[in-house]
């Protein structure tokens, strides 16, 4: 006898340019005594050593009608979300993953690398704030290395 | 609302006759587990000291299905019985939804019908239904029922019957399996 088991495909990667919205379809099975809404949310995270941050700006929202069901009930839900650029706080050129989940419930689906976001202008504000820190510490040098030959003069003078 | 059904099979018995003694009201020791009962000949139920009504050993079995139910819904339970002796009027078939433990069995739904068995020198099978609407107020752990019937002119033996996790209570809380993304796209 031939058992075959179906399973989920996983998810391939695709191109977005930032601004695009996204359209994600989730489906579940759920059980419930009484007619009640969820609240399914959706966007964009990265990793990095620290472990997985999801870009808060980009996350859309989508509220389900459940209808109260005592067996479990297969149901499908589409939740929006926008790739917000990064000059507006949002998403930087590179690979995302997808994560959905379900307010409230431990409902959670994710994915890691399939969101490919480019088209963000590298403006003259990105290479302002790349520089930022570079910037500051030459300012913090400017004003120790006073005190310091200030401090090395009276140690001299004593 | 669907309506969902347990069925459950009492056994055969006969009529209580002069082998039987009428118990008085007061403190028993179960012979089977040493529990001290309290007797109540107006419900004709034994009592735990917890308050619970005792269900003997034995008379509480696992269920051999489960059935999910949920606020307003209906459960239909049935029992099934034989009896062979004299006719009996007002025979008691009593149904119970409630919580199986430690204390015995806390009743939270209870429906009765009065039953007439007429008489015979061969068992002969009978059946007895009950539905109960769910309330809103269901708890999540009133999984249990237990079925008995009892009484009547002359008075049959009380002979229960009951399973243990035979409802799955679903409650307001949504329950979610399975969740799985299965497409995104640009729009």
């Amino acid at each position: 006898m031939l058992d075959l088991v179906l399973t989920p495909m996983a998810l391939s990667a695709r191109e977005f340019n930032a601004g695009d919205t996204v359209r994600v379809t989730v489906s579940f099975s759920y059980t419930v005594g009484i007619n009640t809404t969820v609240r399914l949310l959706a966007g964009p995270y990265y990793t990095n050593i620290f472990g997985k941050h999801l870009v808060d700006s980009c996350v859309g929202r989508a509220d389900v009608s459940l209808p109260a069901a005592s067996t479990p009930t297969s149901q499908t839900a589409d939740i929006d979300f926008t790739l917000v650029p990064k000059s507006l706080g949002g998403v930087d050129n590179g690979t995302y993953g997808l994560r959905v989940w379900v307010e409230g419930t431990n409902a959670v689906a994710e994915q890691d690398s399939v969101i490919i976001v480019f088209g963000n202008a590298a403006g003259g504000g990105d290479v302002f704030s790349s520089m930022m820190p570079m910037l500051m510490m030459l300012m913090m040098l400017g004003m120790i290395m006073p005190m310091t030959q200030q401090m090395g003069t009276g140690a001299e003078e004593a | 609302m669907e309506l969902k059904t347990l069925a459950l099979d009492l056994g055969s018995f006969g009529v209580l006759q002069e082998r039987f003694v009428l118990l008085a009201p007061g403190w028993y020791l179960d012979p089977l587990t040493g529990q001290r009962i309290f007797y109540d000949p107006n419900t004709q139920n034994f009592y735990t000291l917890a308050g619970g009504v005792y269900i003997p050993l034995g008379y509480m079995n696992p269920a051999p299905k489960q059935v999910s139910l949920g606020p307003g819904e209906k459960l239909k339970i049935t029992i099934s019985y034989k009896y062979s002796g004299p006719a009996v009027s007002g025979a008691i078939e009593y149904f119970s939804v409630g919580v199986y433990g430690t204390f015995g069995f806390n009743e939270q739904l209870v429906g009765q019908n009065t039953k007439s068995l007429p008489a015979s020198t061969t068992p002969l099978s009978y059946t007895g239904s009950y539905t109960f609407t769910i309330p809103t107020n269901v708890g999540a752990d009133w999984n249990d029922i237990y079925c008995k019937i009892y009484g009547g002119s002359p008075s049959v033996p009380q002979t229960l019957f009951g399973y243990e996790n035979a409802l799955i209570i679903v409650g307001k809380d949504p329950a979610i399996s399975e969740f799985t993304i299965v497409d995104f796209a640009k729009v």
